[in-house]
């Protein structure tokens, strides 16, 4: 693991398992409804301090606590076209099949590539411990993926094309 | 008015005074005292010159201690930049002993939530606010000359700065624990 | 399967089996498509006996216009027939008098085969027939004193053979130079293909020394300045250009033939493995995505199946 690489998970670690100390609360605004605050924003009482974490200008997580849901927003590294592009196709694919993830958002908040959102049930009916473990473990393979796929692009094209040009020789 | 208001998108809570969307939050906020920026200057004055005095500690205490809850943004960021200013000058080595007798003096663990909210704010630093820069969803076509939405290859910069609050926070989580986190998000008093 | 075939195989295999020695005659009667929007009809209009393979081609004027119909009545001489109607060329093999060896038979399967790639073919050879002519002409001037059609080269030969892309050939005294056109529908296609090329045109300085020089940019070269109807696009990339740089040792009588066949196949194999590519990408983060769901599963709580004994210590379970 790289150098900075390390402190940055350790905070998201520490930032994600303080803001998850979350309960059940029933909607202020409409009776019998039980909302995620911090998407219905009904309240402004119920939204607590949104906290950034970020290793550079590229890479951050944005936490944003409520009281019974958490907003937790990741911006990836890209630094170029490819890798931008290979971002942007896997979060599609994966917020694609969000239903499967339970707690993936649908929609990225604007500046970041991908959200999730935790609930209340959410920490209710799983570990909170190992949900943590889940996104810090899918942003150290998130950026490992997305390396090695711009990788085996760049040996494919290199091989295709010495193997279309050979014939010439 | 106007007859092509569509009355679906009406928020109606915002226009009832008794709904929780118009709570006042201010009766959570404990009293805090009006800042001016020239006590902000002063402070900061103050703090840079026990700094070039070789007291980095007694710098960092001074600027959590007063920490200008009362004052604008501009004098928020003013703070802001003279604590990263200290917090930078102190050596990695320094960070743990100097954080425990912090800590352990009286009113510490008060120091170490104030110290938090600034490691968070120095983070959140350049952010884009989400109407900024808009992000687009079919990324840019840019040619050669690179130019979208997004800087490529620019993304390491920052990166030093950070680093400094990332080693910051991991020190102290060490010893003040998760709880301070969780004080600074329901700090209704902000840096 | 890296490169592409050449010739079309369902043809193929399909003569192969109505020539072969035990094949009774039976009536046909299939659309085939190619690549470039060619559309072959095998049928057996009059007898089962006779099979008529017809082509079209959406370009086939353009390149009748560069000596198509001699190269094909070269290659197809005594098959040729009226053009079915709707089609470009057609060509008749009868049965009943097939040549005598096999090995005659095989080479006429493959050459009918090959219909496309000779119909195509005729532009290559018209270039590089002219560039020979050019090199003889060039040999008796020093490269100031040559006339003006020396030096510039010919014209230059376009053959739009798909609806938004084209090919470009253009003979010099020193060269032939190719020229593809070519359009990125998606902007996953545009940065992909964009990775492919640069290999292509680093590949000359890696090992493949003798291979033609490749160029490419998004904008039309030089060469075909005045061109009318060239894409351009929106100024995002979404068009290409890429430029095949054939140098002598490439036109010799003995290897024109395989070059030609080759560089045809060019477009179709770049795009087949950008999206091939995209494919093995798209696998990837399947299993990928496999791996996270099986880590999220790990946050839920096992569900303990609690072993219940009653007084007597005999065990039971809870009827679901």
């Amino acid at each position: 693991m790289s150098q900075s690489l390390r402190p940055y998970l350790s905070c998201v670690r520490s930032t994600l398992t303080a803001a998850l100390s979350l309960s059940n609360f029933a909607s202020q605004a409409a009776e019998r409804h039980n909302v995620p605050e911090i998407e219905a924003a009904s309240s402004p009482e119920l939204l607590l301090n949104p906290l950034t974490v970020s290793r550079n200008q590229e890479e951050r997580v944005f936490v944003e606590p409520s009281v019974n849901s958490v907003r937790v927003s990741i911006r990836i590294k890209q630094a170029d076209e490819i890798e931008h592009i290979l971002v942007h196709k896997f979060t599609r694919f994966l917020t694609q099949r969000a239903e499967a993830f339970f707690i993936l958002r649908r929609k990225a908040v604007p500046g970041y590539d991908i959200s999730f959102l935790i609930t209340n049930f959410h920490t209710e009916e799983m570990l909170k411990h190992k949900l943590v473990d889940f996104i810090i473990q899918f942003m150290e393979e998130v950026d490992k993926e997305i390396s090695e796929m711009k990788l085996f692009l760049n040996a494919r094209a290199r091989f295709v094309a010495e193997s279309f040009l050979t014939p010439f020789d | 008015m106007a007859a092509n208001i569509n009355w679906r998108t009406i928020n109606i809570d915002a226009l009832d005074p008794e709904s929780a969307y118009n709570f006042d939050l201010t009766t959570l906020t404990p009293a805090v005292q009006p800042v001016s920026s020239s006590e902000v200057q002063t402070l900061s004055g103050q703090v840079r010159q026990l700094l070039r005095g070789g007291n980095a500690e007694g710098a960092l205490r001074g600027a959590l201690e007063n920490a200008p809850y009362g004052a604008d943004e501009q004098g928020k960021a003013m703070h802001l930049s003279v604590v990263t200013e200290v917090l930078g000058q102190i050596r990695q080595a320094e960070m743990t002993p100097l954080l425990q007798r912090m800590y352990q003096a009286e009113g510490g663990s008060e120091l170490c939530d104030t110290l938090m909210k600034y490691l968070y704010k120095g983070m959140g630093q350049g952010t884009p606010t989400s109407n900024s820069t808009p992000k687009n969803l079919t990324p840019q076509a840019t040619g050669f000359s690179q130019v979208g939405g997004r800087h490529f290859g620019g993304g390491e910069g920052g990166g030093q700065a950070m680093s400094v609050f990332l080693s910051w926070h991991e020190k102290l989580v060490e010893m003040v624990g998760p709880g301070s986190i969780v004080r600074v998000m329901s700090d209704r008093r902000t840096v | 399967m890296l490169l592409l075939d050449y010739q079309n195989v369902l043809i193929e295999s399909l003569l192969k089996d109505r020539l072969a020695p035990d094949a009774t005659p039976t009536s046909i009667d299939q659309v085939v498509s190619d690549f470039d929007n060619v559309t072959f009809h095998i049928s057996t209009p009059t007898s089962k006996s006779q099979i008529l393979v017809s082509i079209r081609v959406k370009c086939f004027d353009e390149l009748v216009k560069y000596g198509a119909q001699a190269v094909l009545e070269r290659e197809y001489g005594p098959y040729i027939v009226q053009p079915e109607s709707g089609y470009d060329f057609s060509v008749q093999i009868d049965l009943a008098q097939l040549p005598e060896s096999q090995e005659e038979k095989d080479e006429l399967v493959a050459k009918i085969s090959l219909l496309k790639r000779n119909a195509m073919a005729a532009p290559f050879e018209q270039a590089f027939d002219e560039h020979t002519e050019l090199q003889e002409q060039a040999r008796q001037y020093t490269s100031e004193s040559a006339p003006q059609g020396v030096r510039e080269g010919g014209e230059v030969r376009a053959i739009h053979y798909r609806e938004e892309e084209g090919i470009y050939i253009k003979a010099s005294h020193d060269r032939v130079t190719v020229i593809f056109s070519t359009v990125f529908r998606e902007e996953t296609d545009r940065v992909f293909g964009k990775v492919f090329l640069q290999e292509f045109v680093d590949a000359r300085k890696r090992g493949v020394q003798n291979a033609p020089q490749v160029l490419q940019s998004n904008e039309p070269p030089l060469e075909l300045q005045g061109q009318p109807g060239l894409a351009r696009g929106s100024g995002k990339g979404e068009v290409g250009y890429i430029t095949f740089v054939l140098f002598p040792r490439h036109l010799t009588p003995q290897r024109r033939g395989e070059v030609i066949s080759h560089i045809q196949t060019f477009r179709d194999y770049f795009h087949y493995h950008i999206k091939a590519s995209k494919a093995y990408i798209h696998s990837r983060m399947r299993r990928r995505t496999a791996d996270f769901l099986q880590v999220l599963r790990r946050a839920r709580p096992e569900a303990e199946e609690k072993e219940r004994k009653t007084a007597s210590g005999r065990t039971f379970r809870v009827q679901a």
